[in-house]
């Protein structure tokens, strides 16, 4: 019972926190925090336009949150969700506009599996220094985030740079390789239910099949799986491949349902925003929804409440990091036991 | 551009992230690997800007800067060592916050989206005659020194001895290498990576009042660019040592000192921003290689 009490405290804990916070803000601006905060509930969720808008919002966190949480319980540090998806978001637009417009919808498929494969290795390569070296996953993906930053901006600013354009952006895609939209005039795209897909997928991985149960037991504890004959290295791998190729997929519905060309700031950041997803919702399936949705409907809420009250976008900003901090502190610890001493990562 | 030139703003570009790196390395000798160096470079900037052009003081201003800075990592140090966060999840964290703290400021006090400029910004003095400037090789260099790239190679300098021969510097490196020895003899080594983290906050504070103040004397949203993190690459460069971690700050400032001039060359500017981050890739492995042969004889 306790238990249950100090588990719910610590979803709950973070979020409390950064409205607090957010509150606190909107006081010393002079601005009423209730009022605001029901607009901004009211604007996300108000009507079903609004919601469409809030479930569009929230589509690429579905992708980088599974992706995240799929490393993060097995207790590999993956923070390099944000490149894959760039990555993959790349190579799906390459394929979207490169390949003839006549393969129709086949363009799709074609995209997707492309973004996979291109996400897929992304991840790949950290996993297997980590699984076969021990280097260190937290930096090798830190680092590689700005590799694919520096390499996507230079593809769409030279080899891929669209010729009826300026800078920065490659070619619209062909009109048959769009994802479908599901309620116009809003954006939301079949990219969402994909983005669904992918979280029943990883519920069923980690529930009903041996290499989810490894991967959670790896998580657990690395030296009782060891010892039950789990094989830790191939796990790692797996769970990155795994990662790298969900991140890829967000990247192509992302490319190929929204953005429709690859433009730099492909990602606002949309790998860190799913990682304080997956760790509120302590990666589980359900509650990675949920998260995604909170803050798909803090983004589209904050560009309009930015646009009618004035009050600057950047207090979602403020919302996220305090939720990404708050959702790491050990709630049971603030309360008892402070003798306890921190681990090293 | 001529080679002194060339010189003498790969030395001034080094500064921030030597600074910063010194910090970093400080803060990760106690155990404590620091993500967000970036927030607190930022709020140095950001810090400097404003009481630079309030008092006209450059040294208030960089003094401003440089507690903004521990202050933001001292709070940040309590996240990880009382209250259990994880350190690379509440680094990331901090960023965000910060980035949104300081963006809303700027749109909401300043009326601004991403650019404060504000009147009469002192920025930072040259210490040596202008004169020199005809020196060969070094002579511009030496005209453009300014008194925290004097103050970052002297922390350099001194922190070898201070890390090597100092109480302090034990206390540091126990509490980093065997924390449960360090607690059983008395240390307060939660006590000592506050301090360490915070010492990391006042050295980013300080690197940002240099982005700022060296010749600009503007705020930007972007003035940091990832430097936070070039340092943190320096720092596993240089593998916490604070002799090769200069020299791998010197790398990557030469390297974007250089990357105007490759420009011109045809090499794509995006690609050789990226070379410090391939760098450090590869100097992992490599040391994750070494250390599992010595592990394994």
């Amino acid at each position: 019972m306790v238990n249950v009490l100090v588990r719910s405290l610590d979803i709950v804990l973070p979020l409390l926190v950064a409205f607090s916070i957010a509150a606190i803000v909107l006081l010393t601006i002079g601005e009423n925090p209730v009022e605001i905060l029901t607009l901004m509930a009211t604007e996300a969720f108000g009507n079903v336009r609004r919601f469409a808008a809030t479930l569009s919002a929230s589509t690429p966190l579905l992708f980088t949150a599974v992706a995240t949480a799929i490393c993060f319980r097995s207790g590999v540090f993956n923070v390099g969700v944000d490149g894959a998806f760039v990555l993959g978001g790349l190579a799906a637009i390459f394929i979207a506009f490169k390949l003839p417009a006549s393969l129709g919808a086949g363009l799709i498929p074609l995209a997707f599996i492309a973004a996979a494969v291109t996400g897929g290795f992304w991840l790949w390569l950290p996993g297997v220094l980590l699984a076969k070296y021990e280097a260190d996953e937290v930096v090798s993906t830190l680092m590689l985030n700005f590799i694919a930053a520096g390499i996507s901006g230079y593809l769409v600013n030279g080899p891929l740079l669209s010729p009826q354009s300026g800078n920065n952006v490659t070619p619209l895609i062909h009109e048959t390789a769009e994802l479908e939209r599901l309620m116009p005039p809003s954006t939301l795209h079949a990219g969402f239910i994909i983005g669904l897909l992918c979280i029943i997928a990883y519920w069923i991985w980690c529930r009903n099949t041996p290499s989810g149960f490894e991967g959670a037991v790896v998580g657990q504890n690395p030296r009782f799986a060891r010892a039950v004959g789990i094989s830790v290295p191939a796990i790692i791998i797996l769970v990155m491949v795994f990662s790298g190729v969900i991140a890829g997929f967000g990247g192509a519905s992302h490319g190929l349902g929204q953005m429709h060309r690859f433009s730099d700031g492909f990602s606002p950041g949309y790998g860190f925003t799913g990682m304080a997803v997956a760790l509120l919702a302590r990666n589980h399936p359900i509650g990675i929804l949920f998260g995604a949705v909170l803050f798909g409907a803090l983004a589209s809420a904050g560009t309009t409440i930015q646009l009618f009250s004035n009050i600057p976008l950047d207090l979602v900003n403020i919302i996220q990091g305090t939720v990404m901090i708050f959702a790491v502190i050990e709630a049971a610890r603030l309360m008892k036991n402070r003798r306890r001493q921190t681990h090293a990562v | 551009m001529q080679f002194e030139h060339l010189i003498a703003s790969a030395i001034m570009l080094t500064t921030p992230i030597l600074l910063a790196a010194m910090g970093g390395l400080i803060n990760r000798r106690a155990g404590i690997v620091n993500i967000g160096l970036e927030a607190k470079m930022l709020a140095g900037a950001f810090v400097a800007v404003i009481v630079s052009s309030a008092t006209g003081s450059w040294i208030i201003a960089s003094l401003a800067a440089a507690l903004a800075g521990a202050a933001i990592g001292w709070l940040f140090s309590l996240s990880i060592t009382r209250a259990g966060a994880n350190m690379i999840v509440a680094g990331l964290g901090l960023n965000i916050l910060v980035a949104g703290v300081l963006g809303f400021i700027l749109s909401w006090v300043y009326r601004s989206s991403g650019t404060l400029r504000l009147p009469d910004v002192a920025l930072l003095p040259k210490i040596l005659p202008s004169g020199l400037e005809f020196v060969p090789l070094v002579g511009p260099a030496l005209a453009m020194l300014d008194p925290l790239t004097l103050l970052a190679w002297m922390t350099t300098g001194a922190l070898p001895f201070v890390l090597a021969s100092t109480r302090i510097g034990l206390w540091i490196r126990a509490t980093g290498n065997a924390s449960e020895m360090a607690r059983s003899v008395g240390l307060q080594h939660l006590t000592i990576q506050d301090f360490t983290t915070a010492c990391a906050g006042f050295f980013s504070g300080l690197a940002g009042a240099h982005l700022a103040l060296v010749s600009l004397g503007l705020f930007n949203e972007g003035l940091t660019s990832g430097r936070g993190f070039i340092a943190l690459a320096a720092f596993y460069f240089g593998r916490d040592r604070p002799i090769t971690t200069a020299f791998a700050c010197m790398l990557f400032g030469a390297l974007e000192a250089a990357q105007i001039r490759l420009q011109l060359e045809g090499l794509p500017p995006k690609l050789i921003g990226t070379l410090p981050y391939v760098m450090v890739l590869i100097a992992l492995v490599v040391v994750s290689i070494q250390a599992q042969r010595k592990s394994s004889t």
